[in-house]
């Protein structure tokens, strides 16, 4: 966190500033040298560096191929999500990319069947994700974190292999779901995610006449659509995808205010609210209420790897690290509209809960199965909070909501600085005791209540279908 | 193992000689505050300008009566003297005490006490606690022997300075260390002509010392017990027996209570709850409890196989203590804050907490944080076993940590090096900030160096930002499976009885 504070260490500012002037390749580079050494770390500003790169990697494409593309951007993110398993955004954000890629490319080739869909994600509407290809079952046996690492391998083997050759690999995932084949060809491991999908799914699709509709195998349907593609010269493949890319940049740049619109209702007067680490989110969330209503807001400091950040965010109402690239938009700390604040440490959070009405936590990740990473002490707030029937809310943008299920949850737990714990000036208790120190907390879903993105407020156990709304099948695994 | 207790407790008088030579300290912080005025008046001095310097002058003077007025307003110098002082002595006590008590110190204390903000943190920090803890005490913490009853013992005075700065801190060692005092003070005890020990003794000579011991920090509910216990005995002391051998046999009394109560007891938990560690278990601790770590110490000297996760929290640290000595002792001990309770809890086969008291419906009121982390434990199937001795059951009952708690000062939440690494965010407070209008006049006159408790005053300037620290919450009976005392190993629901057993006999 340190390394963000000047203007000139690297970070997110100098990868933004440098960014305009170098090529892509170098780019990458650079941005994965920046995941690596933790320079750029927390959701938003790898989202925001994600997305730019992105923008930047198809500019610099050349060809219209469009398998191409998604070959270049499915190797760029690899290469990416490897450098840093646990900022999961940034596969999200490839992911998302990925998925407009595919979705100009049914625009114009599968036409009618998508007339309602359109490139922005943003608005996705009731018809969208009922015929859009559901995720099944199998991405359930895929993490982006345990395969990082070999498919990079994979990638480099199969780099210098013709396009073809990389369809051919794909084709078991795409024919298990664009021929809308029957349970039984469904693998045999079915979460609940799938459970549900799947007769919903049936209903729906079979009258669209979505598979398969002249008798041709998915494979071979797809496989002619991207070299239709190709030759047909009068689509823009590269313009649409660079829009859709720029609207997910707007969409990054929107989503706190458009999840801070909806604060007023579900903050009342005179609540006690609690909340934990500096979080732009939840503060310009607070503050959109405190327009209207008065309320009295518990801060737990998060100490030790958040607290100088949660202190500097109620005396200066801004994070150090956004600071440089939001100069443009002041807004006031909480304390200046009149919201008391009141600071605890980690440990009084049972203490206090009895008095607390409403619980609004920050995240780093959401995952699909309604779960979220968050910074340490996260759970015991959550769990805390249940344990006193108070409700919990989550706030996140879609950006953060992940594909990934958390089968092996310590695989997204980060373990940070132990001299942040003990000094280690204190050399001989380092060297004796083994000082721990985790960054994150794993957040089961039955402790949410409600989480809140840019789209609106919904159940934990409905994430799935926005997961099913925001990404592709085929780029579950990147 | 009384005699070195003692010997601490007796010997700070000295510090007690140096006190009143402490009062300068305040008057040069005011100075200080002329001194731009002073700054600003050229040699030649206009007849104006002359009378502007007067008037300043007369105000410093003015706010200096004012900020030396209250008693409680100088507290650094003494405390920190006498700080010093105990840091000197504590090793060599640590050797030869064979139950060292718990030495643990407030992180937070700066090398210079605001003195000057005392007089308004009082006033404001009744405000800031107004919402949840407004109905509890909010007089400062005495952190002097300035403005002490004259009636209080040189070795009562010494305790309480202890007290307030968590020299001793857990409240077996707070009841031990001021049972102790009070033989000091009984044995110079003389009764006044015309009045019987028994009567003169309770009310008159020894409510100042508590009151004193009050004042320096709320009495812990051992101690409460053990003064009940205290005054019930000496108004038992039939009124003829003389002087010299009622004093002998309070004394007796006194040592014999540690014994049987603490000592004795203290032995038999422990033997007790050593056979709950099996080989291969994964101890999990929060804080620090003086019974807790002679359990495990005595376990690994037993051979029992076994590792220990302290989890420990902000601000006292207090497990970093025990993680130490375990530590030094070979046991093999991981080391997490409460923000990473739950993956502490993750690894651990048992829980073992200490107790600040126990409460007659069963909760156990002890460090904050203790209900996270038995909560987690809960949550995680993990048998959570509080061992206290049965002094600290009480007959109070409690259902949250807001109706009874001990509130501590708010400014112990940050300490100095938290305070240094918000320095730099001096430039982005808010212009409408109160502290930085106020630090733009004082930047012209010293500079732009910020000292750390500029931090505190930002903090105390920005209006509606409190900080809020107490030391104690209650842990729901439905926590704790298991209860060890020396009377056996219980069922949380039984601590009403056992307590109504250990008061009536």
């Amino acid at each position: 966190m340190a390394q963000g504070i000047t203007p000139l260490a690297p970070g997110l500012t100098s990868f933004l500033k440098s960014l305009k002037s170098t090529p892509a390749d170098p780019s990458v580079e650079h941005l994965i040298s920046l995941l690596k050494r933790r320079q750029i770390r927390n959701s938003r500003p790898c989202a925001i560096a994600t997305t730019a790169l992105m923008l930047r990697v198809v500019g610099e494409f050349k060809g219209r191929d469009a398998a191409k593309l998604v070959e270049r951007i499915r190797q760029v993110g690899r290469r990416l999500t490897a450098a840093q398993p646990r900022e999961v955004v940034v596969g999200n954000i490839v992911r998302r990319v990925l998925g407009l890629v595919r979705e100009v490319l049914d625009d114009n080739t599968g036409g009618d069947s998508y007339a309602g869909s359109d490139a922005g994600h943003n608005t996705p509407s009731q018809h969208d994700s009922m015929t859009r290809p559901t995720l099944h079952s199998s991405i359930s046996t895929f993490s982006p974190l345990r395969h990082a690492a070999t498919e990079l391998m994979d990638a480099s083997m199969t780099s210098d292999m013709s396009d073809s050759s990389e369809l051919s690999r794909r084709p078991p995932l795409l024919t298990s779901h664009t021929s809308y084949a029957p349970t039984s060809s469904a693998p045999l491991v079915n979460s609940l995610f799938g459970l549900f999908s799947q007769p919903a799914d049936s209903n729906a699709s079979t009258p669209t006449g979505q598979a398969s509709p002249d008798g041709k195998t998915a494979q071979s349907l797809n496989l002619e659509r991207l070299a239709d593609l190709s030759r047909s010269s009068n689509i823009d493949l590269k313009g649409e995808v660079m829009d859709g890319i720029r609207e997910l940049q707007d969409e990054l740049d929107q989503s706190d205010e458009q999840i801070a619109s909806v604060a007023l209702e579900h903050i009342h007067s005179n609540e006690i609210i609690l909340t934990h680490t500096a979080s732009t989110t939840v503060q310009k969330f607070l503050l959109s209420a405190a327009k209207k209503r008065k309320f009295t807001v518990v801060h737990a400091e998060t100490y030790p790897h958040d607290n100088a950040a949660t202190h500097g965010i109620l005396l200066t109402g801004r994070k150090r690290e956004t600071r440089l690239d939001e100069d443009e938009d002041p807004w006031k700390p909480l304390t200046s509209v009149g919201i008391p604040v009141y600071v605890i440490p980690d440990s009084h959070v049972f203490a206090i809960m009895s008095r607390v009405n409403k619980v609004i936590l920050a995240t780093h990740t959401v995952l699909a199965n309604g779960g979220l990473v968050a910074a340490a002490g996260a759970h015991m707030i959550a769990k805390a909070a249940k344990e006193h029937q108070t409700p919990v809310v989550v706030l996140s943008g879609v950006y953060k909501l992940s594909p990934v299920y958390p089968f092996d949850i310590d695989e997204l737990i980060e373990y940070g600085d132990a001299g942040m714990v003990v000094p280690y000036e204190d050399g001989e208790f380092v060297d004796k005791v083994d000082v721990e120190h985790p960054l994150y907390d794993y957040v089961p879903a039955d402790l949410v209540d409600l989480y809140i993105t840019n789209l609106g407020g919904h159940a934990p156990s409905y994430l799935y279908r926005i997961v099913a709304d925001h990404y592709r099948t085929e780029d579950i695994t990147l | 193992m009384s005699e070195p207790v003692v010997a601490e407790a007796a010997a700070p008088p000295t510090v007690s000689a140096e006190a009143p030579g402490n009062p300068p300290t305040p008057a040069k912080k005011d100075s200080k505050d002329t001194k731009p005025a002073e700054d600003g008046a050229p040699k030649k001095l206009s007849g104006a300008e002359l009378k502007k310097l007067k008037q300043a002058e007369k105000q410093a003077k003015r706010a200096q009566a004012k900020a030396a007025g209250p008693p409680t307003v100088q507290q650094g110098g003494p405390s920190k003297e006498n700080q010093k002082k105990k840091e000197q002595k504590q090793p060599q006590q640590k050797d030869d005490n064979s139950r060292p008590l718990p030495v643990r110190r407030r992180p937070s204390q700066s090398n210079v006490v605001p003195q000057l903000q005392t007089k308004k943190d009082s006033k404001r920090s009744q405000k800031e606690l107004g919402l949840f803890f407004g109905h509890l005490y909010s007089q400062p913490r005495q952190h002097s022997m300035v403005g002490a009853s004259k009636d209080a013992h040189p070795a009562v005075l010494a305790l309480g300075l202890q007290y307030s700065s968590y020299a001793i801190c857990g409240s077996t060692a707070r009841m031990v260390a001021m049972l102790l005092a009070f033989k000091a003070v009984i044995e110079s005890y003389q009764t006044p002509p015309g009045t019987s020990l028994a009567r003169h003794l309770t009310n008159h000579h020894l409510s100042p010392q508590i009151d004193y011991l009050r004042s320096c920090r709320p009495l812990s509910i051992s101690m409460g017990n053990a003064i009940r216990w205290l005054k019930d005995i000496i108004i038992k002391i039939d009124p003829s027996t003389p002087e010299a051998e009622a004093k002998r046999d309070l004394a007796e009394e006194i040592d014999m209570f540690i014994r049987e109560r603490v000592t004795a007891a203290q032995k038999l938990i422990r033997d007790q709850a050593l056979t709950k560690i099996l080989p291969g278990d994964v101890i999990l601790t929060y804080a620090s409890s003086s019974i807790v770590e002679q359990t495990l110490l005595q376990a690994h000297k037993a051979g029992v196989p076994f590792t220990v996760i302290v989890v420990d929290s902000k601000p006292l640290f207090e497990g970093k203590t025990l993680a130490r000595k375990l530590a030094n002792q070979g046991i093999n001990v991981r080391y997490y804050l409460i923000t990473g309770a739950s993956h502490a809890v993750k690894d651990a086969s048992k829980v073992f907490l200490g107790a600040h008291a126990m409460m007659s419906n069963g909760r156990l009121y002890s460090r904050v944080g203790t209900a996270l982390v038995s909560m987690l434990a809960r949550a995680h199937s993990l048998p959570v076993i509080v061992l206290c001795e049965s002094v600290k059951f009480t007959e109070k009952v409690a259902l949250d940590s807001i109706v009874g708690n001990e509130v501590a000062p708010a400014d112990e939440i940050l300490s100095e090096t938290e305070r240094s690494a918000l320095l730099p965010l001096e430039p982005h407070l808010p212009p409408t900030h109160p502290a930085k209008t106020k630090d733009d006049d004082k930047t012209a006159a010293e500079g732009t160096k910020f000292g750390s408790l500029d931090v505190l005053k930002w903090i105390e300037g920005s209006e509606n930002l409190h900080h809020l620290q107490v030391l104690y919450d209650v842990t729901p009976a439905e926590y704790i499976n298991m209860v060890i005392t020396e009377y056996g190993s219980l069922p949380p629901s039984s601590v009403p009885v056992v307590h109504r057993l250990s008061t009536n006999t």
